[in-house]
């Protein structure tokens, strides 16, 4: 769906005049000398499960209006390892951070009023290294991929709702496994086999998780 | 370099002085970069304005500190004083204001008189207007002295981190130096306050209320340029939006007839049935 986006940037090139980024500058000597190092963009973890061309404002509240913040890519990316989600939106060309957060089970993503192309949320916000509590509005080439947005927003929203539950299961699990053993040594008689036990409790931790993630679907 | 209002960074940083016009989109240009947003709103700046400017590249962080001065005359503050160790320049006029464009050798000689062979960039901004005063073929003092052009237009973003990088690569001495992504910090997790979880969706109800600032502009669609598409837009908002050869779409309040719009403009032609006055 990213790829079939146009660039929506092809009028402004068109439009430049031949010869534009000719070189008329004077030779002037260099004052720094600089190397090549090694560049990272920090995604390198990460799969980005969407990527669409929008435009980002954030909400000033002294002013009661949206601003710009920027116009490129925005990206959810979602970790190799922890399956962690966050949303990242980058400026084009200068290929600076807009927007940089964590997408959370606590977050929900709204209409905003009038504009099908548009869409509202809150997030605390990482984007120039501190934390800031931000109201993005986010728009869209098209409602199509407002609402492509829309949808994988709150399906990652969801989706790390039964993270965090795996999470809490995974300590209790081990919590269990402790005191089992425990009670294994203590008591030496135990007859059933341990490795059944633990089946057990995981089957059961499964009905449990199944339970619990039930209600928010 | 010693300068004040400047913090000492550990990656090079470079004294960048941006002059022109009052008027012309120094602030605004300057602005655009710093947080994103576009300021319509002109406030005059008094004196001078620094703001450090980073960027990532291929061969490390730079920065630069924008020395954002005043245009206008009588706000002009301590003028060639704050060119003093200037390393690099933005003289700035407006295409569509051709008095601006006439003053760039003004701040041109201003400049080089306290900056001597630093590497600078003539911008003619707001290229996004329709009606300018000052064509593109028109700009020649940049070849005479020998400086870079570029038309950018602080608004749509047209080639607005070309100065930047033209700058960057003369001081570095690398024709090839280009921006790279700026790395992507993990954000730290922050726990779940529910009783500010409840005033930040008060807050979204409300904002999401606002329009956006460029709504009207509607970028996307211009740039696409499909007639038929914007019939449903011009309808829902009572605007017509006349599509220009090129591809410039133009926003008008009141009806225009089709014959008016071939009076005005001989290379149209009018497609749809409803540009009628």
């Amino acid at each position: 769906m990213a790829s079939t986006e146009p660039e929506h940037q092809h009028r402004e090139d068109e439009e430049a005049p031949a010869g534009d980024d000719e070189d008329t500058g004077a030779q002037v000597a260099p004052i720094v000398k600089l190397e090549e190092v090694a560049v990272s963009t920090g995604e390198e973890d990460e799969d980005a499960i969407l990527d669409l061309k929008s435009k980002l404002y954030r909400f000033d509240k002294d002013g009661n209006q949206w601003k710009e913040r920027g116009a490129g890519t925005v990206k959810f990316l979602k970790h190799k390892e922890s399956g962690k989600v966050r949303l990242v939106m980058r400026q084009s060309k200068t290929l600076k951070i807009c927007a940089n957060h964590l997408v959370l089970p606590t977050m929900s993503v709204q209409e905003h009023a009038g504009n099908e192309k548009s869409c509202v949320w809150h997030a605390t916000d990482f984007a120039d290294g501190e934390l800031k509590d931000e109201l993005f509005c986010i728009r869209f080439a098209s409602i199509e991929n407002c609402k492509t947005f829309m949808e994988m927003f709150q399906e990652v929203a969801e989706s790390q709702k039964s993270e965090e539950n795996k999470d809490a299961t995974a300590a209790a699990d081990a919590l269990d496994k402790l005191s089992v053993e425990e009670k294994k040594t203590e008591e030496k008689a135990v007859e059933e086999s341990p490795a059944a036990a633990k089946e057990e409790e995981t089957k059961t931790c499964e009905d449990k998780k199944e339970e619990k993630s039930d209600p928010s679907t | 370099m010693a300068l004040p209002n400047q913090q000492t960074v550990d990656y090079p940083s470079f004294k960048l002085v941006i002059v022109g016009d009052g008027g012309t989109g120094k602030t605004t240009f300057v602005k655009r970069h710093l947080t994103g947003e576009f300021e319509k709103k002109y406030e005059p700046t008094i004196g001078v304005e620094v703001h450090p400017l980073d960027f990532f590249t291929n061969c490390g962080k730079i920065r630069f500190y924008c020395w954002d001065t005043a245009g206008q005359e009588k706000f002009g503050g301590l003028r060639d004083g704050y060119y003093i160790h200037g390393q690099c320049a933005i003289i700035m006029f407006d295409v569509t204001a051709r008095l601006t464009y006439k003053n760039v050798p003004t701040w041109h000689r201003d400049l080089c008189r306290v900056c001597e062979n630093i590497p600078i960039v003539l911008c003619g901004n707001k290229v996004d207007v329709k009606n300018r005063q000052v064509k593109a073929k028109q700009v020649t003092f940049h070849r005479k002295k020998n400086l870079q052009y570029y038309e950018i237009s602080a608004k749509s973003n047209y080639n607005f981190e070309k100065p930047f990088l033209y700058l960057a690569r003369k001081l570095a001495g690398d024709p090839n130096l280009h921006f790279v992504e700026t790395p992507a910090l993990a954000p730290p997790e922050v726990p779940i306050d529910l009783a500010a979880q409840a005033q930040h969706e008060a807050e979204l109800a409300a904002a999401a209320s606002q329009p956006l600032p460029d709504d009207d502009d509607d970028a996307f669609e211009q740039n696409t340029c499909n007639p038929m598409k914007m019939g449903s837009f011009l309808r829902n908002r009572r605007v017509l939006k006349p599509v220009h050869p090129g591809g410039f779409a133009e926003i008008r309040k009141k009806s225009i007839s089709a014959a008016e719009v071939m009076k005005k403009n001989p290379r149209h032609f009018i497609t749809r049935p409803d540009f009628h006055g």
